[in-house]
């Protein structure tokens, strides 16, 4: 029975040929792809496809830096500008300060110049 | 049987240096001589005759890229049936959710010219399809490719006891659900 069994498998599962058809496709396809791997030239060279590939990531990778790298120097020179207002606001402050000081010496001054003045008081 | 110490018949190892050092009719020579055990090999695998043909096409390129590191045409010949397998069962289990064609769409696999029964042996090729993706390689190695338990744990990285136990469950399950014609004669006589 087993050897019976195994008999009828080997009839069943017999190797049989692709078409011709695909057989001829399949020795172009390989014997091509051989050429191009003897061939140094070739050798490195991409498919159009890949090629396509490449050239849209490396244009989308360009952008992205020139975009970040643009970002980065209008945040520098924010910066720059708000530092340089802040030491405006503090020379401006600095400035009022010794107007305000100086007025209040000049009212001082002219408020006890009189009072020194009158007499019997 | 073929062995892993027999050359495939059809090409020398004399046309594989020439195929190695880029002789473009040592190669189409290599294919023919070995297309047949892979193309069967991916077919009774997968099932389909595309994918089994793109399968096919796959492992030829990927010995193309490897040419020079075949040693012999044994050698070239156990490549080819372990990378045929190992690629086929990696496609089964991508695609395992995936519900297969019915070998009914197919047309028939080879001629019966051999006498054999036509219909057993398209049952017994559907039953093959149930089989895990090893066991089916397994079997196909042994009845397919004539290889013994040693070549086939050789040629699917498994041990010989898997192999054995492969064999032996894959046949018992065959065995029960295969009708024997010589008992069903008998059974006619006695009624």
């Amino acid at each position: 029975m087993s050897d019976d069994l195994e008999s009828r498998l080997r009839a069943a599962l017999r190797p049989v040929a692709p078409s011709e058809e695909f057989t001829q496709k399949l020795i172009a396809r390989v014997t091509a792809d051989q050429g191009s791997e003897v061939n140094p030239r070739g050798a490195g060279r991409r498919s159009p496809k890949a090629s396509a590939w490449w050239l849209s990531a490396s244009l989308a990778a360009s952008l992205l830096v020139a975009t970040g790298v643009q970002h980065h120097l209008k945040e520098r020179r924010d910066t720059e500008r708000g530092l340089e207002a802040r030491r405006q606001v503090i020379e401006a402050l600095r400035v009022t300060s010794q107007k305000l000081n100086l007025a209040y010496e000049v009212i001082k001054s002219e408020s006890s110049s009189p009072a020194d003045d009158e007499p019997g008081v | 049987m073929l062995t892993l110490t027999e050359a495939a018949p059809g090409f020398s190892d004399e046309q594989l240096a020439k195929a190695r050092s880029g002789d473009a009719a040592a190669l189409a020579s290599l294919i023919r001589a070995h297309q047949r055990s892979v193309y069967t090999l991916a077919l009774r695998m997968l099932d389909t005759r595309e994918l089994a043909e793109d399968l096919t096409q796959e492992v030829f390129m990927q010995l193309n890229r490897n040419l020079k590191s075949m040693a012999s045409n044994t050698h070239l010949s156990f490549w080819l049936r372990k990378v045929t397998t190992y690629r086929a069962i990696d496609q089964l289990r991508r695609r395992s959710r995936i519900e297969m064609m019915p070998l009914d769409d197919e047309a028939p696999l080879h001629s019966t010219a051999d006498g054999g029964d036509p219909l057993l042996q398209r049952h017994l090729q559907r039953l093959l399809l149930e089989l895990s993706p090893p066991a089916r390689a397994v079997l196909l190695l042994r009845y397919q490719e004539d290889l013994d338990p040693i070549d086939i744990a050789r040629t699917l990285d498994m041990p010989i006891n898997t192999v054995k136990s492969h064999l032996k469950r894959s046949l018992e399950i065959l065995r029960q659900r295969t009708p024997n014609p010589d008992r069903s004669r008998c059974e006619d006589q006695s009624t």
